[in-house]
């Protein structure tokens, strides 16, 4: 399965790719939302891993740059952001996020969270998943 | 005055007397006539019987003759006989003819010449009787043809007629004397009735011209006042009772049109001070109203305040300004002179002499009487719907006491006026509210705009004007929709039914607009971000009027706002970030083998989590601290090439791709500064510089004096580095709190973005200014200043 993290803290971006190495994963790392939409377009992930507070472009834009393109909308997007309050999940929803973690979030938690991704998906066709 | 009486009176007594005479005329007349025509009946008949004697007596002596002659011519003897009967009957007639005439002695030698030629004429006759006895019827006629008798006869039939011509014409006379007394009565009657007709027609006259022609002019009078007529004067020149009575009439008809007249001006004066919409104006007309009728030359008004103090307002009649400079500043004294306890009472109080009530005043009413020349004082409490709401004064220049009418007068035009006075009081109160709700309503900082029931702009205040950029008279009458027009987030215009001034004349309550995303469009098309709220205007009969509509600009507001929210959604970030980094390495090592690279690898990100963390958390807490003003610093002296070159070591020892070095010129001065606070400037500066030149370099520290103005010396120190340097754009907010250039080299630096806020702060604590010189790629700048100790004095710090 392939996998973008796009996030401006490498930190984060280290932790994230430690969490999920070693499973069978293609993970891809863009530091702002310019590459992450590149990446997205270009590799096709199964999964992105958006934080929202990203030069250039912030994760919001990105989630619904992805969504919007027919190429790209199959693709599962996951909200990974510090940004905590109400407002800011109401509006990464609204971009069509498929859901949304606040940061700190629980590594444990994130294998889950991709274990029934990759569940979901149809077959190793790679085609669209919807909603899992 | 009883002339009248009297003269009636006079006129009665006339009367009776007049009454009385002719009475007394006429029974004497009747007395005397009724005397005169007994006495004369008497001797008429007596006359009468007089003549008829006489008459009687020739009857009989002609028959006597003729018998005695027939006896003789025949010797019959009835002759005889017949002769003696006739001659007794004779004898007797004139003896009653002598004794009747006895009343008439002018008759008396008449009837005895008469008598005499009788007693002849019978003794001749008797002779020849005798004579034919004797001698026979021969002798007889011889006797008789001597004719002695017949002779004798003849004479006596001549005295005879001469007495019964004496008789007739005394008869004639008696009957004339008779006529003359009948006559005399009959004028003395006529003169008597010519007499009481003349009084009679004087007493008429004299009473029509004494009581009935005045007594008509009185009634047409009377009827004339009665019907209302006061003009016309009643005159009626009679001096009497009735003429006093006119006189009377005429007072009164004066009276009543000086009345009338008075009412007139009353009601003149009320129409005219109720006119008055100003203190000085009701005092000016009570005058003009008042003045002529009484004849005051000078008026004062004084009305009670708010606070219930009886205040001079207005004067009028006094040419002397500086009179009335005078008594406003006498006030107080002549408000205790006063009568106040009659006034307050309303009750109108003359004063005929200003000099009684200056006597016991204070001294300044003293000097105020003594110069402002008037006599006499009136004072009119004004007295409406029964409170006492002010006073008129009325002066007079000469003495003048009050009249039981001119005080009547003054008490009802008080009235009048005092109706006046308190419409005046309130209008001037409302006036005042007006103007306080006025200059409210221009000071107010929000803007304020002012609507009819349709929504057309009456008035706006200047906070209005400004923040719409119209003004006020350009929108006068304008839909005020139009005039500050206001959209939705989106600009999306809200319509006008759905505004808060238009739901408050819809429903008459308040109603408002909070909510974010309203903004107001200017008149230059600019969007400025607002809260309205709008209230309608009520009538005392909840019917709306107008509405208010109250225009807050809170772009400030938003903007503190967003300033708040990024503040929170940062330090959130910030503090999120580190402590992300932390839990889920912690939890791979507890829940994950791996090799021990990595999970030393492991630990390093979470002990530089840690230390960012508690970096972080200092940071905020001296961003709190110095904020809330408790950062305190303690200053003392300090030299700060050694500062420096203290702070430096350290950093040489890390930092082993840059040179790091110290530039000092010789002979500066002692700086005052907290040594912890310096130091964290230093080590701030230091720290960004290596940062930020990832590439090494040189990092020079220079410290200069700086020669000020005046006696401020400085002490300037600049840190540069040959970095990555800044554009412009990144530099314009580079000092405040939690911004950080939007780079990648920068991000990969970390840091919480309050490094150059503290520094920036505890520059500006210090009394120093900092700033920075750059160019992208080309490394940085900063410089700071901080005053030497010279320049310190006397500046203080906190």
């Amino acid at each position: 399965m392939k996998l973008l993290i796009a996030d401006d803290e490498p930190s984060v971006r280290s932790l994230v790719h430690v969490t999920l190495e070693g499973d069978e994963h293609t993970i891809f790392e863009a530091s702002d939302g310019v590459e992450a939409l590149e990446v997205a377009r270009s590799e096709h992930p199964n999964l992105v891993l958006l934080d929202i507070m990203m030069p250039k472009l912030d994760g919001l834009a990105v989630c619904r740059a992805i969504k919007s393109d027919p190429a790209t909308s199959g693709t599962v997007v996951i909200m990974l952001t510090a940004q905590a309050q109400d407002r800011d999940r109401d509006q990464g929803l609204a971009a069509g996020a498929d859901d949304y973690f606040t940061k700190p979030f629980s590594p444990l938690a994130l294998l889950n969270m991709v274990e029934r991704v990759r569940e979901a998906r149809p077959g190793p066709g790679g085609a669209a998943p919807g909603r899992w | 005055m009883r002339r009248l009486r009297v003269q009636l009176t006079v006129l009665l007594a006339m009367l009776g007397l007049l009454v009385a005479a002719w009475g007394a005329t006429i029974f004497l007349g009747a007395r005397n006539a009724a005397l005169l025509n007994a006495s004369e009946q008497v001797k008429v008949s007596r006359f009468d019987e007089l003549r008829r004697t006489t008459i009687d007596f020739e009857m009989k002596f002609v028959d006597a003759e003729t018998n005695q002659r027939s006896f003789l011519l025949t010797g019959n003897v009835d002759a005889r006989v017949r002769y003696a009967l006739a001659r007794r009957r004779a004898d007797e007639r004139l003896r009653r003819a002598r004794a009747l005439a006895l009343a008439w002695p002018a008759l008396l030698p008449r009837i005895d010449r008469v008598q005499t030629s009788y007693v002849k004429w019978a003794k001749a006759a008797e002779a020849e009787i005798r004579a034919r006895d004797r001698y026979g019827a021969a002798a007889a006629s011889i006797v008789v043809g001597q004719g002695a008798s017949q002779n004798r006869f003849t004479e006596l039939r001549i005295h005879h007629t001469a007495l019964d011509q004496v008789l007739t014409g005394l008869q004639v006379a008696a009957a004339r004397q008779q006529h003359s007394t009948y006559q005399d009565t009959q004028r003395l009657a006529l003169y008597a009735a010519v007499m009481i007709l003349a009084t009679v027609t004087l007493i008429f006259a004299y009473l029509r011209r004494a009581v009935g022609a005045p007594a008509d002019a009185l009634r047409s009078a009377s009827g004339r006042l009665a019907g209302g007529d006061l003009d016309t004067p009643v005159e009626l020149p009679v001096p009497n009772e009735l003429g006093a009575v006119a006189g009377d009439l005429e007072v009164m008809r004066r009276r009543l049109a000086g009345r009338m007249e008075a009412l007139q001006r009353l009601r003149e004066l009320s129409a005219n001070v109720m006119g008055a919409t100003s203190l000085q104006g009701l005092c000016n007309v009570a005058l003009a109203g008042l003045g002529p009728e009484v004849g005051a030359a000078r008026a004062a008004l004084a009305a009670v305040d708010q606070r219930g103090r009886l205040q001079l307002r207005a004067l009028s009649g006094f040419g002397d300004p500086e009179m009335a400079e005078l008594i406003v500043k006498a006030d107080e004294e002549i408000r205790a002179a006063l009568p106040l306890r009659d006034l307050y009472v309303g009750q109108v109080v003359g004063i005929a002499d200003v000099g009684d009530l200056a006597r016991t005043a204070a001294e300044p009413v003293r000097e105020l009487v003594a110069r402002v020349g008037s006599r006499s004082l009136a004072l009119v409490p004004l007295v409406s719907r029964g409170s006492f709401v002010g006073l008129l004064g009325l002066f007079w220049s000469e003495r003048h006491p009050l009249d039981q009418e001119q005080e009547a007068l003054l008490g009802l035009a008080g009235n009048q006026i005092a109706g006046a006075l308190a419409a005046a009081l309130r209008y001037e109160e409302a006036e005042r509210a007006a103007g306080e709700a006025r200059a409210v309503f221009y000071a107010i900082a929000d803007g304020v705009l002012l609507t009819d029931p349709a929504g057309r702009v009456t008035a706006m205040n200047r906070a209005m004007e400004l923040l719409s950029g119209w003004t006020e008279a350009e929108v006068r009458g304008l839909p005020y929709a139009e005039v500050v027009p206001v959209e939705e987030e989106g600009s999306i215009p809200i319509r006008p039914e759905a505004r808060p001034l238009a739901r408050a004349i819809a429903t008459g309550e308040p109603a408002s607009d909070q909510g974010y995303g309203v903004d107001l469009v200017t008149r230059d098309g600019r969007k400025v971000p607002v809260a309205v709220s709008s209230a309608p205007i009520l009538d005392p009969g909840g019917r709306v009027v107008g509405a208010v509509d109250v225009v807050r600009d809170v772009s400030r507001e938003r903007e503190i706002d967003e300033v708040k929210s990024a503040l929170i959604s940062t330090v959130s970030h910030e503090l999120r970030t580190p402590l992300t980094l932390i839990h889920g390495f912690a939890e791979l090592l507890v829940l994950r083998d791996m090799p021990v690279e990595r999970q030393r690898a492991a630990a390093e990100e979470i002990l530089e989590a840690s230390r960012r963390l508690a970096r972080l958390i200092d940071d905020l807490l001296s961003v709190s601290r110095m904020e809330s003003g408790r950062l305190v610093l303690d200053p003392r002296p300090l030299d700060l090439a050694s500062v420096v070159e203290r702070i430096l070591s350290p950093f040489r020892a890390m930092a082993t791709r840059h040179a790091i070095r110290a530039e000092a010129t010789s002979g500066l001065p002692v700086v005052w500064g907290d040594p912890d606070k310096v130091d964290q400037i230093l080590t701030n500066l230091v720290g960004n510089a290596i940062k930020y030149s990832p590439g090494g370099g040189e990092v020079v520290v220079a410290v200069e004096r700086l020669h000020g103005a005046g006696n401020a010396d400085l002490v300037q120190v600049s840190v540069r580095d040959q970095g990555i340097g800044m554009s412009p754009r990144e530099m314009g907010q580079l000092f405040e709190k939690f911004y950080r250039v939007d780079r990648d080299e920068v991000r990969r630096a970390g840091g919480t973005g309050l490094g150059l806020y503290i520094t920036k702060r505890l520059v500006e604590m210090h009394g120093g200014r900092i700033w920075v010189e750059s160019r992208l790629g080309a490394g940085s700048v900063f410089s700071f200043t901080l005053p030497s100790r010279d320049g310190l004095v006397g500046r203080g710090s906190r």
